[in-house]
């Protein structure tokens, strides 16, 4: 089964309409003492997870919305957010 | 003075009986071929691709949208969720920005507020109408048209022939069943093409804004 993806506001759908947009890395690095090599790192490096990750992707061929979705990557399936269990 | 000429993007290989110019685009009411019976009226079997690329379209944004109310007609709530009245179908794209069609043909008198934008010559439209659309499409896009969560009329934002479209289902009522859709400008042509070839085995057949103009009226 192909991956399927919840955009927020069109539903679940093929996940060919998206486009993946990284890791969520959280809130860019602040500016004060920023060096060029921890700029660095937080644009180039990723955690790669073995498992649930929480990603952006986009909805390119549809509304054009960007979120985040948690998917697991060995199984490659999105999974419930842990924000849906409260 | 130079005169505007406006030219839709879509053509098809039939042959135009009766047209008008209307606010300087050439509109087809009839192609050869069609038939003159009103949609719903004929005993064959009908389905029809028009072209409405010159109907008047809008863009409307706003972060408080409840506020607007294009020609009078109360945007929807809900996300992608449409609403036909008076010839003017609205739809709720998401939070901040919604879509108008004035698919009476006529162009209406536009909004002067900065949180409209006139978007009828950026893109395509067509109707595919006819008791077999749901068929053709299924040849075209992976989208549940028959979704019955969804209550028509109603909005997708999603590709079909892998184009980027808003596709707005306006009846799954059997032999009224029939959608409109929007496309980028440029896909015109190749839209025509696949749809044609897709609903080829339906009997798809061009006709012009007439048969619109007929299949509303039995909404």
């Amino acid at each position: 089964m192909s991956l399927t993806i919840t955009c927020p506001i069109c539903g679940k759908r093929d996940g060919y309409e998206f486009r993946f947009g990284g890791e969520d890395k959280g809130p860019r690095p602040d500016e004060d003492g920023l060096t060029p090599q921890s700029w660095c790192e937080y644009v180039h490096l990723n955690e790669c997870v073995a498992g649930r990750q929480k990603e952006w992707w986009v909805h390119k061929d549809g509304c054009g919305s960007w979120f985040t979705i948690h998917r697991d990557s060995v199984m490659n399936v999105e999974v419930a957010t842990p924000e849906a269990h409260k | 003075m130079v005169e505007i000429k406006r030219y839709s993007p879509v053509a098809f290989k039939a042959s135009p009986k009766r047209t008008e110019v209307r606010d300087n685009w050439t509109v087809v009411l009839e192609y050869d071929g069609e038939g003159q019976a009103a949609f719903g009226q004929s005993n064959v079997n009908e389905n029809y691709l028009v072209d409405l690329s010159h109907i008047t379209r809008l863009d409307v944004q706003s972060s408080n949208l409840d506020a607007i109310t294009p020609f009078g007609i109360t945007i929807p709530q809900g996300l992608c969720e449409s609403y036909l009245q008076d010839g003017v179908l609205i739809n709720r794209m998401n939070r901040i920005q919604a879509s108008v069609f004035c698919l009476s043909g006529k162009r209406p008198e536009m909004p002067t507020e900065s949180s409209y934008t006139e978007t009828t010559e950026v893109g395509m439209c067509m109707a595919i109408i006819g008791k077999d659309v749901f068929s053709i499409t299924e040849k075209l896009t992976s989208l549940d048209f028959m979704d019955y969560a969804k209550t028509t009329p109603f909005l997708y934002q999603a590709p079909m022939s892998h184009i980027p479209c808003q596709i707005i289902t306006l009846s799954r009522d059997g032999a009224k069943s029939g959608i409109i859709f929007t496309a980028s400008r440029g896909y015109g042509k190749d839209m025509v093409h696949a749809i044609m070839d897709a609903g080829a085995e339906f009997g798809l057949k061009p006709a012009g804004e007439d048969k619109v103009k007929s299949w509303l009226n039995t909404l």
